[in-house]
């Protein structure tokens, strides 16, 4: 288990509070969404001293291409129904096979034929319910939802520039690797990074609401995450009373992550799809928390 | 309507503010983003028969397959009279069922939602060991430290490499030749020495093997390897400095069980590779 030790955490922390109001951060340069990995431009490139870094191909070993599992893939659904084929085929011809055959229908256990219709039979069930097993747990497809809203890009500039790049790499990882559409990051009483599609303020048409971190660390979800320690998820938002201590989201925001930045922030991650985030996605929105505190 | 207005930043720099105001018109505000994903996946292990601790449910079709298949040939071997040709249709029909019964595990674990088997236990040769590169900044021991510990904790891997800019990071469970009193310097030169003859600072792409025999990727990976997963630290152009893409170092993955990684495993270890573009170096 990683441990920071405290005089890097008091000088990461020490960099949280080293900050003015919100309303003066700059902001950055619009960039597309998910268009993952992009090279930010705040610090400057470092050579590798490493001669293999040249530009040479890799000449070591390629893994093999597996054509089954690339057919399978490809053929998704007529795989999942393949056994259910197959079973209802067999079994339907054990039957025609022993009642063109002259077979007396009564099953004889003395009999070697019926011993062997019985293991075959026994074969297609096994099939056919296989088959109902991969039809029925067939992933659900759930079309995303289009936030309704305005594309916002706001940090604070106050916070060192190692902060600020790695609360981009968060927004990108996040962006780019799940269904998250908006990123507030709360700490210390201070917005330090509304990203991504936002609410749009009601005073001004085009500009995303402000985050009112006063009011939204009182409401009942933000206390409640923060004084357990614990990541929330709230799976369909559309269900939550809470909801309406979130207006700086996109109003059809269907799914949010509330993750604690120990006692002092929070991490609000807004996504598309309704149970969008998947429990590996939670795991890593998990250990952001862990490693936030040294930026 | 767009609106804009330059901003001071400390240290001089402006930068443009922008509001874009998405368009009312339902498909032309993702008219400019890529293709959204169209499905989710949901967990449905909470389906599974939970009833024989240590028996993979997906596996009953290939068990059921094998034994009714050998009851089919001991059935043919000791029957008291010649086979009709009746039977031995019926026989034919049997194996061949028997045959694409075993298979069918096979075949499932390609379909999507399948998740990774549970992880295997990690083979007794290894020992677990975490050491990093000396003379780094503390700022970089922590993405290390965190980077390393995210990836072992949230896939199926048993051990990690990072190996950016000439800094290098271990840790989970490794086989290193001498493993009685090897210093920390030792265990770096030994896995540094491995590393250059495998060529992953080459690579641009990554390199999934899910069924990865220890014998394809040489010494380095500890016993036990059945996947393996090599994701490179690429930079790509930069208009500053000019650079095309360039491999700053990769992250290799290795795992005790087979078909480790998903595609959702995959895309998260390309995020945490991309967290130490520009960032890890000795000299900085």
């Amino acid at each position: 288990m990683f441990t920071s030790s405290p005089s890097l955490k008091m000088e990461a922390i020490g960099c949280l509070f080293s900050r003015r109001s919100l309303s003066a951060f700059p902001i950055l340069p619009p960039r597309s969404r998910r268009r993952p990995f992009q090279s930010p431009s705040l610090v400057p490139l470092m050579m590798s001293s490493s001669p293999s870094s040249a530009q040479e191909a890799y000449k070591g070993p390629r893994p093999r291409r597996d054509l089954v599992g690339d057919w399978v893939s490809n053929n998704n659904g007529l795989v999942r129904s393949l056994p259910i084929y197959v079973g209802g085929l067999s079994l339907l011809v054990v039957l025609l096979n022993r009642a063109f055959s002259g077979i007396a229908l009564v099953t004889d256990a003395s009999s070697s034929q019926s011993r062997a219709d019985i293991l075959t039979l026994s074969l297609s069930v096994t099939n056919l319910l296989t088959g109902l097993v991969w039809l029925s747990i067939r992933p659900k497809y759930v079309s995303p939802v289009i936030p309704c809203g305005v594309e916002c890009m706001r940090i604070n500039s106050d916070i060192a520039d190692l902060a600020i790049h790695e609360l981009r790499w968060v927004w990108e990882s996040l962006s780019s690797t799940t269904c998250c559409r908006s990123l507030v990051v709360i700490y210390g009483g201070n917005c330090f990074l509304q990203i991504g599609i936002a609410a749009e303020s009601q005073n001004e048409t085009g500009v995303a609401m402000v985050v009112d971190v006063h009011k939204l660390l009182q409401g009942s979800l933000c206390r409640s995450a923060i004084g357990s320690g614990k990541q929330s998820y709230l799976a369909n938002l559309s269900l939550y009373p809470g909801r309406s201590e979130l207006p700086f989201l996109p109003s059809n925001t269907q799914s949010v992550i509330l993750q604690p930045l120990g006692d002092r922030g929070i991490a609000i991650v807004g996504g598309d799809i309704i149970r969008g985030f998947t429990n590996l996605d939670q795991s890593f929105s998990f250990d952001f928390e862990a490693f936030s505190l040294l930026v | 309507m767009a609106s804009g207005c330059a901003v001071s930043v400390a240290g001089g720099s402006k930068w443009l503010l922008q509001f874009k105001h998405q368009d009312a018109r339902e498909g032309l505000a993702i008219s400019r983003l890529p293709p959204l994903p169209s499905y989710i996946f949901v967990d449905h292990s909470w389906m599974r028969i939970s009833g024989i601790p240590g028996l993979d449910e997906s596996y009953l079709p290939r068990y059921i397959g094998i034994a009714f298949g050998f009851l089919i040939i001991l059935n043919h071997v000791f029957s008291a009279s010649p086979a009709t040709p009746a039977q031995l249709r019926t026989e034919a029909l049997g194996m061949c069922l028997a045959a694409f019964s075993t298979a069918l595990p096979y075949l499932g674990r390609f379909l999507e939602g399948a998740n990774a088997t549970d992880r295997a236990s990690i083979p007794e040769e290894n020992k677990q060991i975490f050491v990093m590169s000396n003379d780094i900044l503390d700022t970089q021991k922590g993405d290390l430290a965190w980077a390393s510990y995210a990836l072992l904790r949230n896939t199926n891997s048993m051990s990690v490499i990072i190996a950016v800019n000439d800094v290098i990071c271990v840790r989970g469970y490794w086989n290193t030749p001498e493993d009685k009193d090897a210093s920390k310097d030792h265990l770096l030169n030994w896995f540094n020495s491995q590393i250059q003859k495998t060529g992953f600072f080459d690579l641009k792409d990554m390199l999934y093997f899910p069924q990865g025999s220890e014998s394809e990727l040489g010494t380095l990976l500890p016993k036990g390897t059945l996947s393996a997963l090599i994701q490179p630290v690429i930079r790509t152009s930069d208009p500053v400095v000019n650079f095309a893409t360039k491999n700053e170092g990769f992250i290799l993955l290795a795992s005790s069980v087979k078909y480790a990684y998903s595609e959702k495993d995959r895309a998260w270890i390309r995020a945490v590779a991309n967290k130490f573009l520009h960032k890890i170096s000795k000299d900085l």
